[in-house]
C-alpha cells in the first residue's frame, strides 16, 4: 500500500435524503484531501451538512454518490463487515457528552468496550491496566474508573468519549462539535488536550464546529460549508486574513468580538434566513442572501476554483475581490 | 429617588433536596440602573439563572428556597409581595426571555394570539385591539404582520426568538431579563437578533439584565458587566473596566480560556480544575483552589466586594496589596 | 505512529476507587424512601410466603375443596376465622390457598406476555418501515379486542383450564408491552451512544441487546408491575364469569362468583375474597408507582 501523503481523500461526496417534502440535499459534491497528522476544520451553521459529512466519511451513513479514499483504500462501497476491520483506524468524538455515553455503563466498561470488541487486549487485569492508562492520557482521575456518566460533569464525560476513541489507536478522528456543549474554561482544557494528543501521537483530525474562533485555533486548513456545499477552503491563516466568499465574510463579521473600546467597523450583517435544503434549484445557493448577487449567480452552481495557492472559492465573482 | 431599577442585596438561594442542600446563590449583590444594560457573565452552575428567576420569584419551590436577601425592583421589595401582586408585575413591569426558542412558544396557539395574551393580561383592551398591537409588535421585531396567524412550527429558530422578544416587549416593561437569548441560534442569526435587541432596547428605553457566558455578546451589547462565580458576584464594573482593566483572577482566566479571532495558535491557558460542587462549597474564597494567585488566607476568608473605582468593584483578597496586578498587565 | 502508552501505571499500585452507584442502585435507594411502595412490597412478599406455605399447611382435598355440608354458611368464628361458604368449606383456607392462583397467573402471564411483547416491539421500533407497520397493525387489532372476548374465543375452542386462561391473558399483556418497547426503542435508538456503538464496530444484534434494550428497562419494569395487578383482576373477572379457572379451585374471582347468591345473609363469602383481590392489586399499584418514580431520571444538578 503506497504510503501517500494524504490519509483521506474525498471526491464529490454526496448525500441526499428522501423526505416527504422532497429531496433533501444534505451534502452536495464535497471534495477535499487531508494530509496525515493535520487537521481539517469544517465550519458552518445548522443545516450546512458538516455533521452529515463527518458521519458519511466514517460510513455511519451510506453516501449517495462520490468517493472516499481512506489510507489508500477506496472504502466508498465497503460493506458493514469490511468496515468493521477499519473501525480501529477511524473514530469519532461526539458532541453531546450526555447522550454519547451509555448511562448503564461504568467508565471502565465504556473505555474498555472497544478494546474487548476488537480483541486488542485480553485478560481482565490487562484490560484494567490499559483503561487506567487511557484515563491518565486524557486527564481523567483514576478514582473515577467505576463511576457512572450521570455522576460526572460534562468535561469529564467528554474525556471518557475521547479515551474511548483513543483506545483503538485510530489514524483518523472525526470530532463533531466536541466542545460546543461545554463551558468556556472546560472547552479550553479539552481543546488543549486534543491538540497535545495530536502533537504526541500524530492523529489526523476532522474538526467540525460552528464556532469560528475555535476552528481558527485548532485547524491547519478550514473548509466553510453552506447548504451542503463547500463554498471556500483555505489554510486557516489565509482564510481569516483574506476571506473571499461573501458567506465567509458575513460569517466572520457576525461573530461578536470580546473587545471593548476600539471603534468597531459597521458590521455588514447577512440578511434573511437559511433556506430549506429540500429541492434546491441549480444555482448558487447563497444568492438569495448575497449582497453581491448578479445574473451569473442564477445560472448554475459555482464550483470550487483555486484563486490563490491552496485557497479555493466557489463564487462567480471571486476574482473581483482579489487584491 | 435612586436611579436603580434593580437592587439585589445579599441574596441567598438554596435548593433543598433529599441528597443535600445546593447553595446556588450565596450572598449576591447586584445593581442595575434604569435604561442600562448589564451583562451577567458566568458558567454553568454559577447561579445566573437562579438569580434571574429570583427576581420574579419564580424559583421552583420546592426545592428552591430564598433564604435571605432583598430584591428591590423599582423601589419595592419583590420578595415581600403577594402572588397576586407578583402576577401583575410579571410580563408587565418585568419581562423575561429564555434560551430555547423551540420550547418557549405554545405550539397550539398562533403567534399573534400569544403576543396578544400578554397584552390582554395586563391591559384593559379588547381582544381585537390586543391583536392589532400584537401585529405591531411583530413589525417591530422585523416579522411581516401577516404572519400573526401562523403557528410556531412554521417559523425558524431565529424568527421564533424574535416572537419571544415581541411577547416580552408587548407591555413595554421597565426591565427585561434575557437568559442566554442567542446561545441556541446560528452565528449569523445571532448577529441579527442582537442588532434587533440593541435597537429595541434603545427605542423602548428598557433596563436589561443579559445573562450569558459569551464575552463577545457582552462586548456587543452591554454597558456594564458583573461576573458571577459560585453564586456570588466576584467582579463588576463598566464594560471598559472589565475588558480593559480586568481585576479578578477568574475573569482573567475566562479571557485566557477563549480562543478569539485575534489570537494566534499558541496553547490556550485554561483555568485548572472545576467550579466547586455547590453542595459542598469551601470555607474561604470559592475560586481559591483554582486561582494562580491564591494565598493561604484566601482559603479561610471569603472576600467581599470592595470598591476599586467609582464604577469598578472586585471581591479578591489580593487587592489588599495595592501593588497587586494580574499577570496580563504585569509586563506592561 | 506510537501507541497510546506513555504512563507508568502498573496494576500493582492500588488505586482508591470512588464509591459509585449505578443507576439501578440509585433507583433502589430512592424506592426505599417511598413508604407506600415499601408497604406494597412488604404485602407482596407476605403474599408470596403465604402462597408457598399454603401448599404445606393445607391439604388440598380436605381443607380446600372438601365439602362439609354440616358446617355450611357459618359466620366467622374462632373455629373458622373467615367463616364457611355454602358448601361448608373454610374460607380462610380457600382464600390463602387462592393466593397461589392469583400469583402464578398474574406473574406467569405477565412474564410470557412481556417476552413476546418486548421482542415484537423492539423489532418494530428498531427496523421501522414495513416491519413496524405489520407488527403494530396486528398489535392494534389485538389491543382493540377486549380480553374477555379473547378469553371467550379461546375457551370455546379449547375448553376451560388454567393454561387457557393464561393464554388469553398473555395476549392482552403482550399488546401493552409491544407498544412500550417500540416507543422506548425508537427513542433510545436515536441517542448518540448507539451511534458510538456502531462507530466502534459493534454488530447490530449486540447494539440492540447490549445498549438499546437495557436502557428501555425502566418503562418495561413499571408496566410489568402494574400489569400484574390488572391481570389478576382480569383473571378474577373471567373466573367470575365461569370461563376462567374451573371450580372447585379457590380462585378469588371464582369465589366471588359462587358467593353471589348468598350475599344477603352471608356477605363475608364475597367480601373476603374481594378484599384479597383489592389489597393485592393495591399493593402492586403502590409498588408500581413507586418504581416509576424511583426510575425517573430527574437527576437535575
Amino acid at each position: 500500500m503506497p504510503d501517500n501523503k494524504y490519509l483521506l481523500e474525498v471526491e464529490g461526496l454526496t448525500k441526499y435524503f428522501n423526505t416527504p417534502a422532497g429531496l433533501l440535499h444534505a451534502v452536495d459534491g464535497v471534495s477535499f484531501k487531508i494530509e496525515r497528522g493535520k487537521t481539517l476544520g469544517i465550519v458552518g451553521e445548522s443545516g450546512c451538512g458538516k455533521s452529515t459529512t463527518g458521519r458519511t466519511i466514517l460510513k455511519l451513513i451510506e453516501p449517495t454518490a462520490g468517493k472516499i479514499i481512506f489510507d489508500g483504500q477506496d472504502i466508498t462501497h465497503y460493506s458493514t463487515k469490511q468496515m468493521r476491520k477499519l473501525r480501529t483506524d477511524m473514530q469519532m468524538i461526539f458532541q453531546d457528552p450526555f447522550s454519547s455515553l451509555d448511562p448503564r455503563q461504568s467508565v471502565m466498561q465504556l473505555i474498555s468496550e472497544p478494546l474487548i470488541q476488537h480483541k486488542l487486549v485480553r485478560g481482565k487485569a490487562a484490560i484494567e491496566k490499559k483503561t487506567l492508562e487511557l484515563m491518565e492520557v486524557v486527564g481523567l482521575a483514576q478514582r473515577f474508573i467505576n463511576s457512572y456518566p450521570h455522576e460526572l460533569d460534562g468535561g469529564r464525560r467528554q474525556r471518557i468519549g475521547i479515551a474511548r476513541a483513543l483506545a483503538v489507536n485510530p489514524k483518523l478522528i472525526v470530532c463533531d462539535e466536541p466542545v460546543s456543549a461545554l463551558d468556556v474554561s472546560i472547552q479550553a482544557q479539552i481543546l488543549n488536550l486534543l491538540k497535545q494528543l495530536q502533537r504526541d501521537l500524530g492523529f489526523t483530525y476532522i474538526f467540525i464546529t460552528h464556532d469560528l474562533s475555535v476552528v481558527k485555533y485548532f485547524s491547519d486548513d478550514i473548509a466553510v460549508m453552506y447548504l451542503g456545499q463547500m463554498v471556500e477552503k483555505a489554510p486557516a491563516e489565509d482564510l481569516f486574513k483574506e476571506p473571499i466568499h461573501p458567506y465567509t465574510r458575513a460569517l466572520l463579521a457576525a461573530v461578536p468580538q470580546p473587545v471593548v473600546g476600539e471603534t468597531r467597523p459597521q458590521r455588514q450583517l447577512i440578511r434573511g434566513e437559511i433556506p430549506s435544503p429540500v429541492n434546491l434549484p441549480d444555482e448558487c445557493r447563497f444568492n438569495k442572501r448575497c449582497d453581491y448577487v448578479c445574473d451569473q449567480c442564477k445560472k448554475g452552481n459555482p464550483t470550487l476554483q483555486e484563486v490563490r495557492p491552496n485557497h479555493f472559492v466557489a463564487c462567480t465573482r471571486a476574482h473581483e475581490w482579489l487584491e | 429617588m435612586s436611579d436603580l431599577i434593580l437592587d439585589i442585596q445579599d441574596l441567598v438561594v438554596n435548593y433543598e433536596t433529599d441528597d443535600g442542600i445546593v447553595h446556588a446563590v450565596n450572598g449576591l449583590n447586584l445593581q442595575l440602573e434604569k435604561k442600562k444594560t448589564l451583562g451577567l457573565v458566568g458558567e454553568t452552575g454559577a447561579g445566573k439563572t437562579t438569580t434571574a428567576l429570583s427576581i420574579l420569584n419564580l424559583v421552583p419551590n420546592p426545592p428552591g428556597v430564598i433564604r435571605n436577601g432583598r430584591i428591590i425592583l423599582d423601589g419595592e421589595d419583590v420578595l415581600q409581595k403577594s402572588p397576586k401582586e407578583l402576577q401583575k408585575m410579571r410580563g408587565n413591569d418585568v419581562a423575561m426571555i429564555f434560551q430555547d426558542p423551540m420550547t418557549a412558544l405554545n405550539p397550539v396557539m398562533t403567534v399573534g394570539e400569544q403576543i396578544a395574551e400578554s397584552i390582554l393580561l395586563h391591559e384593559n383592551v379588547t381582544q381585537a385591539e390586543a391583536f392589532e398591537r400584537a401585529k405591531e409588535m411583530l413589525r417591530q421585531v422585523g416579522i411581516p404582520d401577516s404572519r400573526a396567524y401562523d403557528y410556531p412550527h412554521q417559523f425558524s429558530g431565529g424568527m421564533r426568538q424574535r416572537v419571544v422578544i415581541a411577547i416580552a416587549l408587548a407591555c413595554n416593561p421597565k426591565l427585561l431579563i434575557a437568559d442566554e437569548p442567542t446561545t441556541a441560534l446560528d452565528v449569523t442569526i445571532q448577529a441579527q437578533v442582537l442588532e434587533l435587541m440593541k435597537e429595541l432596547i434603545r427605542k423602548y428605553e428598557m433596563a436589561v439584565l443579559l445573562i450569558t457566558h459569551d464575552l463577545g455578546v457582552v462586548a456587543e451589547v452591554c454597558d456594564e458587566v458583573a461576573v458571577i462565580y459560585a453564586g456570588k458576584v466576584v467582579e463588576k464594573g463598566t464594560a471598559d473596566d472589565i475588558f480593559n482593566h480586568t481585576l479578578h483572577p477568574y475573569t482573567e482566566g475566562l479571557f485566557n480560556s477563549m480562543p478569539n479571532l485575534k489570537k494566534k495558535g499558541e496553547d490556550l491557558e485554561p483555568i485548572k480544575g472545576m467550579m466547586p460542587d455547590p453542595m459542598n462549597l469551601p470555607e474561604g474564597c470559592a475560586f481559591a483552589e483554582r486561582c494562580p494567585y491564591a494565598s493561604d488566607a484566601c482559603l479561610r476568608v471569603n472576600p467581599e466586594l470592595r470598591k476599586v473605582s467609582d464604577t469598578h468593584w472586585v471581591a479578591c483578597r489580593a487587592y489588599e496589596d495595592e501593588r497587586f496586578q494580574l499577570r496580563r498587565y504585569q509586563h506592561a | 505512529m506510537s501507541a497510546v502508552t506513555k504512563s507508568t501505571v502498573t496494576t500493582a499500585k492500588p488505586v482508591t476507587k470512588m464509591k459509585s452507584r449505578s443507576q439501578g442502585q440509585e433507583a433502589w435507594r430512592r424506592l426505599k424512601k417511598n413508604k407506600g411502595a415499601m408497604l406494597g412490597l412488604a404485602f407482596l412478599i407476605l403474599l408470596v410466603v403465604v402462597a408457598i406455605i399454603s401448599g404445606y399447611i393445607f391439604d388440598y382435598e380436605t381443607d380446600v375443596i372438601g365439602i362439609n355440608p354440616a358446617e355450611k354458611l357459618q359466620k366467622p368464628s374462632a373455629q373458622h376465622w373467615f367463616g364457611t361458604d355454602n358448601l361448608g368449606r373454610d374460607i380462610f383456607a380457600r382464600v390463602l390457598y387462592g393466593s397461589r392462583y392469583s400469583l402464578v397467573i398474574g406473574v406467569g402471564s405477565v412474564f410470557i406476555g412481556l417476552v413476546i411483547g418486548v421482542l415484537c416491539g423492539a423489532l418494530a421500533g428498531y427496523y421501522g418501515g414495513m416491519v413496524d407497520q405489520v407488527v403494530m397493525r396486528i398489535n392494534d387489532m389485538l389491543y382493540a379486542v377486549p380480553n374477555i372476548m379473547i378469553a371467550v374465543v379461546i375457551v370455546s375452542l379449547f375448553g376451560t383450564s388454567t393454561f387457557n386462561l393464561l393464554l388469553s391473558l398473555c395476549v392482552t399483556v403482550a399488546t401493552a408491552f409491544t407498544r412500550i418497547a417500540r416507543a422506548s426503542v425508537m427513542t433510545i435508538r436515536q441517542q448518540e451512544f448507539v451511534e458510538a456503538a456502531y462507530a466502534m464496530g459493534l454488530p447490530t444484534w449486540k447494539v440492540i441487546f447490549k445498549h438499546i434494550l437495557p436502557n428501555c428497562l425502566s418503562p418495561i419494569i413499571v408496566q410489568a408491575t402494574l400489569s400484574i395487578g390488572t391481570t389478576i383482576i382480569n383473571a378474577s373477572s373471567l373466573s367470575f364469569l365461569g370461563i376462567g379457572i374451573p371450580s372447585p379451585a379457590p380462585e378469588w374471582g371464582a369465589m366471588l362468583s359462587e358467593g353471589r347468591n348468598f350475599i344477603r345473609n352471608s356477605g363475608y363469602i364475597c367480601v373476603i375474597p374481594g378484599l384479597a383481590i383489592m389489597f393485592t392489586v393495591l399493593a402492586l399499584n403502590l409498588l408500581g408507582d413507586g418504581v416509576r418514580d424511583a426510575l425517573d431520571p430527574k437527576l437535575k444538578k
